[in-house]
This record gives C-alpha cells, sequence and structure tokens, in this order.
C-alpha cells in the first residue's frame, strides 16, 4: 500500500492522542496525568492563546483516562455552536444520565470557547456543573481567563497554557514533514511560524497547503497565505478609497457570500490590510480607519447586521477617499 | 416663514370659529341650544356622532374658543383606565366650585368607541359615573354611536348627529387653504384629492399638504404619483420615492406607516437604494451613518426585548435617511429606478451553497474539534487553497473527509472537474481493495488468531474500511 488514496488534515492527524505523547505545557501535563494516576479530578479550566494545546491537552487527558473505549465517556460540546445555555442542560444531562460502568469514576464534558458565553449563561453553567458534579466532570476551555466568572473559576483547577516558543513550533513542524516525507526548508518553516503567530494548529494547516504545493518553501508558504486570503478584501478597499461606492458595495456582497465570511472576519481582514505596507494611504489615515473599524466591530458586537454595518464603513471610505483625491 | 409651514396643515387651519365648521348647521345649532341651558338640561353630556373627519372635535373646539371655555381633554387612548377618568372629574368638578369666577369648563371625551374596544374594564362606567357627578357640560365623539358596547350611553348622553361632508365643501375648503398657503392649485388635482377624501376633511388637507408643500403647486400628475387610494397601501418603489422626498420628520415617518414594507424590508431596501438616490457622497454617509444607527436600535431590541426601542430605529431609518440630503438636496426628487435588494436575492440563489457551506463547516469542526465558526474562518480558505491548487491532494482529502460533490464544488470552483475525475479514479481503485480486502478477511482472521491480534496487518485493514464507509457516505 505505498500510494495513499485518502487525506485527513494534518492538524487532526498528528494531534497527540495521549498525554505521554504531548511535548509541550510540561507542567501542566504533569499534573493531568496525575489525575489519570488517581482517577480522579477536579473540574478544570484551560486557558490560553488558541493553538496552544488546550482542546489536545482535553483529549488526551479523556484518552488516558477511559483508553480506546474514551469517546463514550466524553461529551465535547462547543459554546460557540451550541444554540443557547438549554440546548447545553439538555445535553448534559441526556449524557450524564446514562450508567457509569463499575470502573469509571465519572464522565467528563469538554466545553471548548467557555469564553464566548454570556455572564448569564455562565451563571446557568455554574448551576448545571453542580448539578451533576457526582458523576460528571468538566473541562472548559477558553481563550481569556477572565471572561470565565468567578465562581466558575473558584470551582476550577485552573491551568493557563503558554504560547509556544518558535523553536518548539518550528521543530513540531519539521517532525511532521519527515512523518509525511515532504521536503522542507527551515526559512518557509520560520515564515509559518511569523504567519500564524505561534497558533500550531494554524501553523499544521499551513504547511499541510505549502506541502501540497511540493515543498515548503518560503515562496509557497505565501502563495498559500495569498490563496487562503482573498485579495478581495484589498480590492474593496482600493474601490471605496476610489470613490467607487457601488462597486465596492457589490463586491463586498460578493465575499460575504461566495466565501461565506462573517461581518467580523472582514472587519478584522481590513484591519490587517490598513496596516500592510501595500496600501498607499497617508499614514495618519490608517488610525482613522483602524477607528472607523472598530466602531463598526463594535456595532456589530452589540448585534447590528453585518451588511448594513459594512456598507456603512465602506461609505465612509469613499468620502474619506473622496477627501483624499481632492486634497492631492 | 419656514418654521410656521412646519404645523401640520390640519392643526393650522382647524376651525376657529364655530362658523368655520363646515356645514353641520343642525348641530351647531343643537349644541349652542344645549349649553346656552346648562346644567337646566335633560342630559349633561352630548354624545357627536359621525364618520372620520367630518368636524366632530374641530366643533368642540371652535366653541371653546369662541365662547372662551377651557377645554378639558380626553383621548380614548388617555382613559384606558377608570383611575383616570376618575381624576379628572374631580379636577374638573373642584376647580370649578373653588374659582367660580375663572373660565368656564367643558370636558371633551373624544373617540369613546376607543374606550369600549379596549378591555379596559370600567372605562365607560367611569364615563358614566362622570355624567352623573360632573359640573361641567361633558362632549363626546365617536364614529360608530350604534356599538352594542356603547349602548350604556344612551340613557345618559344627547345624540348629535354629523353628517359626511359633501364634496364641494372640500373643495372649499381646499381652496381656501391653497390661497393662503399661495399654492398654485389645480382644479382636477383638487377634484382627485377630494374623490379620494371620501368626506374625511382631515384626510384631504393632509394629502394636499402631502403633494404641495415645498412644491409650490398642486398638479393631477403629482397628486396621482404621491397620493394612493386610502385603502390601498404604497408598493415598495412609491413608499422610497414618497421617503426620500420626503421634506418633513413627519411625510417621512407617514412614509413606513403606510407602506406594504415593514421597517425590516425597508431596511434593506434603503441599503440598496440610497446610493441610487443620493449622489453626494456625505449625503449617502450621513444616510447610512442614519440606516446603521437604526439597525443598532433593531439589534438592541433582540437583544434586550425590549420593543419600546423600536420607535427610535424607525425614526432614523425614515427621517435619519430622508433629511440626509443636506449637500445635495435635489437629489431628493431626481427620478430614480429603485433596485429589489439584492441581498434577498442572492440570499434565495445561494440558500443551498451556504447550507452545504454549513454542513462543511460542521464536518471540519467535528474532524478538528473546533467551533464552526473558527472551521469556517480559519480552516476553510487553507483548504481552499488546496483545493484551487492541488487537484489530486484535494480529491485524497475529500476522501479522507468524506466531503459530497457539492463541498468539492465550493472549495475549488473552476478546478472541481479535475479533483472529481481523480476521486472516481480513487473510488474504483477503492472498490477493488475492498473486495480484496473482503476476500482477505478469512485469510486474516486466521492469522490474527495465531498471533496477537495488535498487529500492522490488523490497523491496515481497519484503516481500508473506514476509507471506503467514508466514499460510501459522500457518494
Amino acid at each position: 500500500m505505498s500510494i495513499t488514496t485518502s487525506e485527513l488534515l494534518w492538524a487532526e492527524k498528528y494531534r497527540p492522542k495521549s498525554l505521554k505523547e504531548m511535548v509541550n505545557q510540561e507542567d501542566i501535563v504533569k499534573r493531568l496525568m496525575k489525575f489519570v494516576e488517581e482517577r480522579n479530578m477536579p473540574h478544570v479550566l484551560f486557558a490560553g492563546p488558541p493553538g496552544t494545546g488546550k482542546t489536545t491537552a482535553a483529549l488526551a487527558l479523556a484518552h488516558d483516562m477511559y483508553g480506546e473505549d474514551w469517546r463514550r465517556y466524553v461529551l465535547e460540546l462547543n459554546a460557540s455552536d451550541e444554540r443557547g445555555i438549554a440546548v447545553i442542560r439538555n445535553k448534559v444531562k441526556e449524557f450524564a444520565r446514562s450508567k457509569l460502568p463499575g470502573d469509571i469514576p465519572f464522565k467528563i464534558v469538554i466545553l471548548d470557547e467557555a469564553d464566548n458565553m454570556t455572564a448569564d449563561a455562565q451563571q446557568a453553567l455554574r448551576r448545571i456543573m453542580e448539578m451533576f458534579v457526582e458523576t460528571t466532570r468538566f473541562i472548559l476551555i477558553a481563550n481569556y481567563a477572565s471572561k470565565i466568572i468567578d465562581p466558575i473559576q473558584s470551582r476550577c483547577a485552573a491551568f493557563r497554557f503558554t504560547q509556544l516558543r518558535k523553536e518548539d513550533v518550528v521543530a513540531r513542524l519539521k517532525w511532521i514533514c519527515e512523518q509525511e516525507k515532504v521536503i522542507c526548508y527551515p526559512d518557509g518553516l520560520e515564515a509559518i511560524y511569523e504567519i500564524s503567530g505561534g497558533d500550531l494548529r494554524k501553523a499544521i494547516n499551513i504547511l499541510q497547503a505549502s506541502a501540497s504545493l511540493g515543498e515548503v518553501t518560503v515562496s509557497n508558504v505565501y502563495k498559500v497565505v495569498g490563496l487562503a486570503h482573498p485579495k478581495e478584501v484589498r480590492e474593496i478597499l482600493n474601490l471605496a478609497f476610489a470613490s467607487k461606492f457601488i462597486e465596492a458595495r457589490d463586491r463586498l456582497r460578493d465575499l460575504m457570500v461566495t466565501y461565506g465570511l462573517s461581518g467580523i472576519d472582514i472587519l478584522k481582514q481590513m484591519h490587517r490590510e490598513i496596516f500592510s505596507a501595500d496600501l498607499k494611504i497617508p499614514e495618519d489615515m490608517r488610525i482613522v480607519i483602524a477607528d472607523n473599524i472598530g466602531e463598526i466591530q463594535f456595532r456589530l458586537v452589540e448585534g447590528a447586521d453585518d451588511e448594513i454595518q459594512l456598507t456603512a464603513l465602506l461609505a465612509r471610505l469613499s468620502l474619506l477617499g473622496k477627501k483624499l483625491q481632492s486634497k492631492s | 416663514m419656514s418654521h410656521q409651514l412646519k404645523i401640520p396643515w390640519v392643526i393650522k387651519y382647524r376651525p376657529r370659529k364655530v362658523e368655520d365648521v363646515i356645514n353641520q348647521e343642525e348641530a351647531k345649532s343643537k349644541v349652542l341650544e344645549w349649553l346656552k341651558k346648562w346644567p337646566n338640561v335633560t342630559k349633561k353630556a352630548l354624545l357627536f356622532y359621525g364618520p372620520p373627519g367630518c368636524g366632530k372635535t374641530s366643533l368642540v373646539e371652535a366653541i371653546s374658543n369662541e365662547f372662551g371655555y377651557e377645554l378639558l381633554e380626553m383621548n380614548a387612548s388617555d382613559f384606558r383606565r377608570k383611575e383616570d377618568i376618575e381624576r379628572v372629574a374631580v379636577r374638573a368638578s373642584t376647580m370649578q366650585s373653588l374659582f367660580a369666577s375663572g373660565k368656564k369648563k367643558l370636558i371633551l371625551l373624544d373617540e369613546v368607541d376607543g374606550v369600549a374596544n379596549k378591555e379596559d374594564v370600567g372605562g365607560l362606567e367611569a364615563i358614566e359615573h362622570l355624567v352623573k357627578v360632573t359640573k361641567v357640560p361633558i362632549i363626546m365623539t365617536a364614529n360608530n354611536p350604534w356599538d352594542q358596547k356603547l349602548r350604556i350611553l344612551r340613557d345618559i348622553a344627547e345624540f348629535v348627529q354629523f353628517r359626511k361632508l359633501e364634496k364641494r365643501d372640500l373643495m372649499k375648503l381646499l381652496h381656501r387653504i391653497c390661497n393662503a398657503e399661495n399654492l398654485h392649485c389645480d382644479e382636477d388635482a383638487l377634484d382627485y384629492i377630494v374623490s379620494r377624501a371620501e368626506g374625511d376633511a382631515r384626510a384631504a388637507i393632509n394629502d394636499l399638504q402631502a403633494v404641495g408643500e415645498g412644491f409650490g403647486e398642486v398638479t393631477l400628475e403629482r397628486a396621482k404619483a404621491i397620493l394612493r387610494p386610502r385603502d390601498k397601501e404604497r408598493d415598495p418603489f412609491e413608499t422610497l420615492k414618497l421617503l426620500f422626498s420626503s421634506r418633513y420628520a413627519w411625510q417621512a415617518r407617514n412614509a413606513l406607516s403606510q407602506s406594504q414594507l415593514d421597517y425590516e424590508q425597508l431596511k434593506l431596501w434603503l441599503e440598496e437604494n440610497i446610493p441610487h438616490q443620493y449622489t453626494d457622497m456625505e449625503d449617502v454617509l450621513r444616510a447610512y451613518e442614519a440606516l446603521s444607527k437604526s439597525d443598532i436600535y433593531l439589534g438592541r431590541i433582540v437583544k434586550s426585548g425590549d420593543w419600546d426601542l423600536l420607535v427610535y430605529a424607525m425614526d432614523l431609518m425614515t427621517v435619519g435617511v430622508a433629511l440626509a440630503a443636506i449637500n445635495n438636496p435635489r437629489d431628493k426628487d431626481k427620478w430614480t429606478k429603485y433596485t429589489f435588494p439584492q441581498r434577498i436575492s442572492i440570499m434565495s440563489k445561494l440558500k443551498e451553497v451556504r447550507s452545504v457551506r454549513e454542513d462543511l463547516a460542521t464536518i471540519l469542526a467535528k474532524h478538528l474539534h473546533t467551533s464552526a465558526s473558527t472551521a469556517k474562518s480559519d480552516v476553510l480558505p487553507i483548504l481552499k487553497a488546496m483545493f484551487v491548487s492541488n487537484p489530486e491532494y484535494a480529491a485524497k482529502l475529500a476522501i479522507g473527509l468524506g466531503l459530497s460533490e457539492k463541498m468539492i464544488e465550493i472549495l475549488a470552483g473552476t478546478n472541481k472537474q479535475a479533483i472529481l475525475d481523480y476521486y472516481r479514479k480513487v473510488e474504483e481503485l477503492l472498490e477493488k481493495k475492498a473486495s480484496e480486502a473482503l476476500a482477505g478477511t478469512k485469510k486474516l482472521k486466521q492469522e490474527m488468531k495465531k498471533e496477537k491480534p495488535e498487529t500492522e496487518k490488523g490497523k491496515e485493514k481497519k484503516n481500508t474500511k473506514d476509507l471506503f464507509s467514508f466514499t460510501k457516505k459522500s457518494g
């Protein structure tokens, strides 16, 4: 079986299955291994930047706790995807109801992106955690511990995941390349690290896409990033600055529909573009525009409509563009 | 002069004297006689009844103005509750006795049929009580006094009929206003306005103002463009035309109240058409800012459940957008070809694409243990990059992840065919392998009996089976 007929995403393929395989967050891993040894654990909170191993640690802990059959005793939920706390409560209730075999002390609920829950929902979550504490333990995962309400924090053992070191990320990428028998160059791997900002999952995704172009070279890495981050956003900005408002608006709509990007995604990309050297605008304009983008993002967080708000932003940029033109 | 114009004409030209009230001579003499005798009358209250806009309230106001009554006015919306009515009753009667030398008073209960329609228990009983104890004359108005719920009033109030106004009465009225406003009014235009008013002076005056104010003339053409038969709501195009051409806040607000569009739809229509109507970029921005703020209120309503905020959202959407053309006010009347909100048509066209994309995000989210939104924003773009650049690799991923043909299409765009070709080739290969694997199972089982099951071969077999099930799922 020399030719592979199928591929998976490497981010998953090379995710450590067991705590023993984890090469980072040594202190945390050691503590988690103790839980496995004692066959007991409190509720825990994993907090830290994306791509630092929080979900991996949670899954690996469950794996080591229950063995190959672990999925039967683990409920994975993502707070961003579940519609409301009532849904979460029902799922947890349903999950907690079924009997445990004698040798299994408790089940585990992994709740990812818990910091996306409102304070009210977290209060309800706290009650759920208490209600089922006899039979279930919660692993809460969040980017920011500060966004988790105090009553929950005080009921959890908190683990702070730290940003991965550059050499660790690069070493991991290199190791994957060896497994996959892909030729990689050090500067290519470093470029991936820079682009991913230390987020290992993102880095592995870029690695895989670069490898799919042949070798992991700097130019392939940038080619991938160029393909992945549509030029549309820059083109929309350029149209707006050229005061071609209606065209810019129509392109924006295209982008939202064809790429399925949310308003916030687009705002974040715009923000990146505004500070890129390729965009030729007076330096002081960059911060004016950043302020405007921030205001629009705030409105979206308030519950406003993506398209209306982004169109209003484009109108503002078009006016700015017009003023710039008349000045020069 | 301009600030005077902002008063609605129905208020500006309401009758000051009894003789100004058009027609209704029979009612007038009846009322005046009754007032002269009061309190030596058989019934201490009158009930004016007749169709809307025939002068019931106007006559009461004219009387109070001309004969020096202080008018204590309550509208149906005011006396929902019994206590409200009693408060007025007490105030009216005690004040009267304390300041005997002061102004005479007259109580007006407008639109009492409105009271009966609401489920305000005791509202009518309170009126009955008020009539019994009152020390000042009471006049009520109603459109339909024969309403069963109002029968209690028949015993305590004398009914006075108001007739529907004749066409020529209304023509006279409109002519008078045209002269006062220095408006050039075409006869056929006034005729059009009057016929659709159907005896309702208030409606006729409102329409005259809508057509004439700010234009200096009233033509049939404009009347027809702006006004619609009253029972028909304005279609979206008329709504936009009226809204954009509005010069006054109340005009803009009216645009939404008589439209087929609700505020959510209007929002989309405005989003689409603002840059078609307005040409000055600053005006465009002003309009979008208003729309944007309106939209923020709508978001807050959903978040907080506080529907009181809706009025602000509607104000910004109508008045805010209509009064945004400051640099280039001529745009307001510019003939504009309005377009149906592209967003709605694109959305419905791409409904399938979106649902396929959601499914794809769900698969990736499950696979990678992330949220669907992270999958969409972080993983999809990278996957797309692979699908456009390397069809063979893409096909392998499609098989590995169990993607459907439609998902491949979304990811690969024009590259789709190359991927599908390879995909099929692999599928055939897999089917062959699967049958081989099936044939080899017996042999494998025997081997597994001999050794411990922890063999590479066992794993390999499992792999092949998984792949097979993936392709089946996706096919």
